[in-house]
């Protein structure tokens, strides 16, 4: 094909990407220019109301007396990088389960692993409050088996950090054990082999060549469950209690239950920020090659 | 009847008035209410209310929608910017709040046969300059119910039973927003509970803040998670409207409806027509069916509000008890001396702030 | 030497059907309570009953919720896997930094929190005087789901052999015939993977739902939120649960059989594999 035409196609092949950033633009960027703009006051969906420049929510936010919310926010960031360590922790032996010891059925397994992750988010968090409530399965168990009085029910089952922690920990689990496995697959086991040939234990070999190899699959899943869990909310608002709600909660009650949007619009944007932030300093760990070009150009 | 095209009390309003005739309106109305107040025929309808019964006899009851809200600040929010609904059912406190947003329009009274049997009294807690933006139907008080099995006698004295860390667990208050503030003020004995100055506004915050721990939970839903917790003995101690005094009483529970030494809330609510309503004169019927006698009476006899139709004579009420103890007979009850009728604030958006706050710690 | 001795492979056997269980525990308990003759989900079990599952299904409010999802998931996947091939096409030809910023572009939904974007997209409505509406969902879920078409068809597009393409164009066809006849068949793998990925994000998300249904027509999510505090309704909840459930994961069982045996047939078994691989790490950020 000549090679005016071929530039002229990838110029109009090119413009296909016109219309997808033309949605984007307009329903994720805009919408954030205007959360902005709520959060400084030039804009409000109180009709009549005027609205001048105003950095006093901010202010209240940030320094002043809206401490409520920098305490929940603080709460929020104590409970995402708790889940966030012990979700990391259990997962990896999942990983090195499925690449070292299942080998050959290790991608049916894997996909048993993610299976229930294709069904319902709310179905599940849904069935944990079944299965922890105060008369759900786990304390009808007890009172069954008589170790405890019947009626008498663990209280920091449900309704507590407990519950959402692990709620948390049981949807990010499979996820993260995913880029784990990845690395430890594309590992080369010749650098194992060497290891054992020079001598080195088991343990050895894990702790001194498989672990750091894996380290980056283990990093990119700590940011798999990470950054996700810091806007989190729906898990508080179905089996967490009123101590137990995340920053997320707090920007949901302010949209729908409190007739002034401008404080939420300040709590919505720092989460915006937030997560950005994070992705910017995690971000590095999660490589995909979308950037490559077409086939044989890595 | 519905002759008229156009209505001689809104004329101030900018466009003229040409309504269509009740049979070219679509006949769907979106209405903002409280769990419980359902037209009966409708499927939502599962508390035991009867009005309503004479529009969905007429119209069926399918074409109404029913949003919820849990309290008035919520409704506030969802009138604003989740709308627009057709009817909307809030308290009286926040009428000046849906006039200056625009979300309402005044009805036309001479649409609705009932009206002459409301309350002048109510009826002009329902105008604005001389309009009739709220159509009055239910009022009643708030207070603590409490079980006089599991609480001292000598703790229920006043507002600050909901302090009291012995029954720590047991007590759940509502998530009232503003509700929860008037309450904290009284408790603190600040004369005007709705009119709080700052340095007010922060110390009943800050109280507030102090009681948070000893709730069970804040309910939102009376039927969905009040009622149920207290008649599972959850909770001992709950703010409520006089309702719950006779469900619990009926589920067999002891309890009893505090009369705080700084005295109960009261609290008047009613109709309020959507300003862009295609349903002018549907909206009309539904709150005729609501507001004549029959209707009324029922619904007192069912939860023992009042009734803003005085032609439903105590007599009437089967409580007879009840009926004194609350003073149904009298809807000037809710401005005596020795309650606090829920009134505008005009820094509410303060209020709310602070209460998000209170949620928040 | 292998790896992992004998206790090893014990204890890591042990830890993963554990860890199996777990995982499917809450599944197994809302299947066992769908059919459990008790109002209350509590043991001991009161007796076998398919009550509930007639019950659920004259729910009219819970199958019009249902379907209603159903219909904005579908509406989702057909509108996001379209626009996730556009962007492909449009991101092959780029190079450098236009491609740099465009792909930024085009994923930053995943990095924007969903309740962030919802009372974003909420004010949107507000400020262009449009109330909620099922049409403003549709565009939510699009725009979140947009990123997972682009990461699965854009991998499987870059794989394709251009010289094929080529080929057409040099025999005489246009640009799109060539598209539709040599490109699309080969590509419809990943375009059912995506179909599916959007699908099954947009029925099960809940925040923007939340903010931008109607108040008379709640999607699935929203219609279990009200409901889960309610114990009449959770029977109903349950039951309807249970299928959906079911259902989800007969999909997942039938989705990935299919698309390997297809992978299989035009692709070479080695390369399904990888690119199974491939596709299993996009669900990872699809539940948010």
């Amino acid at each position: 094909m000549p090679r005016e035409r071929r530039r002229w196609l990838r110029f109009g092949r090119g413009a296909f990407v016109l219309p997808p950033l033309l949605l984007i633009v307009v329903l994720v960027l805009v919408p954030i220019v205007f959360i902005a703009l709520y959060s400084v006051g030039l804009r409000t969906n109180i009709p009549g109301q005027p609205t001048p420049f105003s950095l006093a929510d901010w202010k209240d936010f940030l320094f002043g007396g809206g401490g409520a919310f920098r305490g929940r926010f603080v709460y929020s960031m104590e409970i995402t990088l708790f889940v966030s360590v012990v979700t990391t922790l259990a997962a990896y032996p999942l990983a090195y389960f499925l690449s070292f010891v299942a080998r050959r059925h290790r991608y049916a397994l894997l996909l048993l692993l993610l299976a229930p992750f294709f069904t319902s988010y709310l179905l599940r968090v849904i069935a944990w409050q079944i299965i922890l409530n105060n008369n759900g399965v786990v304390n009808s168990v007890l009172w069954s088996l008589h170790l405890r009085p019947r009626g008498n029910a663990v209280s920091w089952l449900i309704y507590s950090n407990f519950s959402v922690a692990l709620v948390l920990f049981y949807t990010w689990v499979p996820f993260v054990a995913l880029p784990i496995f990845v690395v430890l697959e594309n590992m080369d086991h010749r650098l194992t082999e060497a290891a054992s040939d020079l001598g080195a234990s088991r343990t050895a070999t894990f702790m001194k060549v498989t672990l750091p190899l894996s380290l980056p699959g283990v990093v990119a899943g700590f940011v798999f469950v990470l950054i996700p869990t810091t806007g989190e909310f729906i898990a508080p608002l179905f089996v967490g209690g009123p101590n137990n709600q995340l920053f997320g909660n707090s920007i949901q009650a302010f949209f729908s239950d409190s007739p002034d949007w401008n404080y939420g619009s300040v709590l919505a944007l720092t989460l915006i920020v937030v997560v950005l932030l994070l992705m910017l300093v995690f971000g590095r760990f999660l490589s995909t090659d979308l950037r490559a070009g077409p086939r044989g150009n890595p | 009847m519905l002759g008229a095209c156009g209505s001689s009390s809104s004329s101030t309003t900018t466009t003229a008035i040409s309504r269509p005739s009740i049979s070219k309106e679509p006949g769907k109305l979106s209405i903002l209410e409280w769990g419980g107040y359902e037209a009966d025929g409708t499927k939502a309808q599962v508390d035991g209310l009867k009005a309503g019964k004479d529009y969905t006899a007429k119209f069926g009851g399918g074409g109404i929608t029913y949003t919820y809200i849990i309290n008035d600040d919520q409704a506030l929010e969802k009138a604003t910017s989740s709308g627009p609904f057709d009817i909307m059912h809030p308290c009286h406190e926040n009428l000046p709040d849906y006039v200056s947003r625009g979300l309402v329009q005044p009805w036309d009274t001479k649409l609705l046969s009932s009206f002459d049997q409301l309350n002048p009294f109510l009826v002009q807690k329902g105008q604005i300059d001389g309009k009739q933006y709220m159509i009055p139907w239910d009022w009643g008080y708030g207070s603590l119910l409490y079980r006089t099995d599991k609480i001292d006698a000598a703790d229920a004295t006043g507002w600050e039973l909901a302090w009291n860390p012995k029954y720590s667990g047991k007590i759940s208050l509502w998530n009232g927003g503003s509700t929860d503030f008037e309450i904290a003020a009284l408790k603190l004995g600040y004369p005007k509970m709705d009119q709080l100055t700052s340095s007010q506004l922060q110390n009943a915050k800050n109280t507030l803040q102090t009681q948070k721990p000893l709730n069970k939970f804040y309910w939102g839903s009376e039927y969905g998670q009040m009622q149920p917790a207290f008649k599972s003995g959850t909770i001992w101690i709950t703010y409520s409207w006089q309702d719950a005094l006779v469900s619990m009483r009926a589920a067999g529970l002891p309890v009893a409806y505090l009369d705080p030494s700084q005295g109960r809330l009261s609290w008047l609510c009613g109709f309020m027509l959507g300003a862009h309503t295609n349903e002018y004169y549907h909206a009309h019927d539904y709150v005729e069916s609501f507001i004549n006698h029959d209707a009324c009476a029922q619904m007192t006899n069912l939860f023992y509000y009042g009734t803003s139709n005085d032609t439903v004579k105590p007599s009437e009420i089967q409580n007879k008890t009840l009926v004194t103890a609350l003073d149904l007979g009298n809807p000037r009850a809710i401005a005596a001396s020795d309650v606090h009728l829920q009134s505008w604030s005009p820094n509410r958006s303060q209020v709310d702030l602070a209460w998000q706050e209170v949620l928040a710690s | 030497m292998k790896l992992v001795g004998r206790f090893g492979t014990l204890s890591l056997n042990l830890y993963f059907w554990l860890f199996v269980a777990f995982l499917f525990a809450p599944l197994v308990v809302l299947v066992i309570f769908s059919m459990n003759n008790s109002m209350t989900p509590t043991l001991p079990l009161s007796g076998f009953t398919t009550k509930w599952f007639h019950q659920a299904f004259s729910n009219g409010e819970l199958t019009g919720a249902v379907v209603r999802s159903a219909a904005i998931a579908l509406t989702t996947a057909v509108f996001a896997t379209a626009l996730g091939i556009m962007a492909s096409i449009g991101l092959m030809a780029l190079r450098g930094r236009a491609l740099t910023f465009a792909i930024a572009a085009l994923l930053l939904p995943l990095v924007v929190p969903y309740i962030s974007l919802a009372v974003g997209l909420l004010i949107l409505l507000q400020t262009f005087g449009a109330g909620p509406s099922l049409t403003a969902v549709v565009l939510g879920h699009a725009v979140i789901t947009l990123p997972f078409a682009i990461l699965v068809l854009l991998p499987r597009l870059r794989s394709l052999d251009p010289a094929m393409n080529e080929a057409a164009l040099d025999l005489g066809a246009s640009a799109f015939g060539a598209f539709r006849l040599i490109t699309l068949p080969l590509i419809v793998p990943a375009l059912v993977s995506s179909g599916i990925i959007c699908f099954v994000t947009s029925f099960d998300e809940f925040a923007i739902a939340s903010f931008l249904a109607p108040s008379g027509q709640p999607t699935y999510p929203i219609f279990l939120y009200a409901s889960a505090r309610t114990p009449a309704l959770l029977p109903d909840v349950i039951a309807i649960g249970a299928i959906v459930i079911a259902a989800s994961l007969l999909l997942v069982v039938i989705a990935e059989a299919g698309r390997r045996w297809a992978e299989r047939r035009l692709v070479g078994a080695g390369a399904a594999v990888q690119s199974a691989l491939a596709e299993a790490s996009v669900p990872l950020i699809a539940h948010r």
